[in-house]
């Protein structure tokens, strides 16, 4: 069932506003997934090019 | 729109807009909920899926204002689903006037406790129309966008909620 509250007090502005918390929301933001850069991906196939290139030329 | 951009770039540039915006969203929910510290947790939630979805937000005629709306409206549900909080109705003796004169009853103790009886029976979607139209003054545009109608076709739901309301508070009211 729903409540029903009839002339509720509500806080006021300064209240509200004194609850405000930027730093929170920042932090409760999910962490950016390494996996899913284009940075690694740029990182790695660099790399497996280099370490192929690398075998083709010794061993030709 | 540059605030929005910035924040696009880099979530700590969304600042600004949560200072803007944080009264208004933490009264449209305090408004919906039981306890007060649940509405400052779910207010929270919205900011937080807000910044998530800020590079999906295109201006299409729709204000930053009614898309944060739009948020806080789907957090209140999930919370409502997770028993995290309790759907409630705030509501003054101004706004109880209001509808009652929309009504047009004369206000007394009585009809206003048989009114109260009968918010509640309303549809979830009926209540939230008239919550926003008589309780909050809110334009039909602004319900259309938050709630994702056009002008029109809120103003036509509203109306029907209007005749429901009254429906029920004449099936209600012994002394017809």
């Amino acid at each position: 069932m729903i409540k029903i509250l009839v002339n509720r007090t509500q806080p006021s502005k300064a209240e509200i506003a004194k609850r405000q918390d930027f730093n929170y929301i920042l932090s409760a933001l999910p962490k950016k997934n390494l996996l899913y850069s284009p940075w690694f991906y740029g990182a790695m196939g660099f790399s497996s090019l280099a370490g192929l290139f690398y075998f083709i030329a010794a061993y030709s | 729109m540059i605030l929005i951009e910035r924040a696009k770039q880099n979530p700590a540039h969304f600042a600004p807009l949560y200072k803007k915006y944080h009264d208004a969203i933490f009264r449209y929910v305090f408004k919906r909920v039981d306890e007060e510290e649940a509405a400052y947790d779910i207010t929270s939630c919205v900011f937080v899926k807000a910044i998530i979805n800020l590079p999906k937000y295109e201006y299409r005629g729709v204000p930053f204002s009614s898309w944060l709306f739009r948020i806080a409206k789907s957090e209140l549900y999930q919370s409502f689903r997770d028993k995290k909080a309790k759907r409630t109705i705030s509501i003054d003796s101004v706004q109880i006037g209001r509808v009652m004169e929309e009504f047009s009853i004369d206000e007394n103790e009585h009809k206003r406790e048989i009114l109260l009886k009968v918010l509640p029976l309303l549809k979830d979607k009926q209540l939230q129309l008239i919550e926003m139209r008589f309780f909050e003054k809110r334009s039909f545009r602004e319900m259309g966008e938050i709630l994702e109608l056009t002008e029109n076709n809120a103003k036509v739901k509203t109306f029907r909620a209007l005749i429901k309301l009254k429906a029920l508070y004449a099936q209600h009211n012994p002394l017809k």
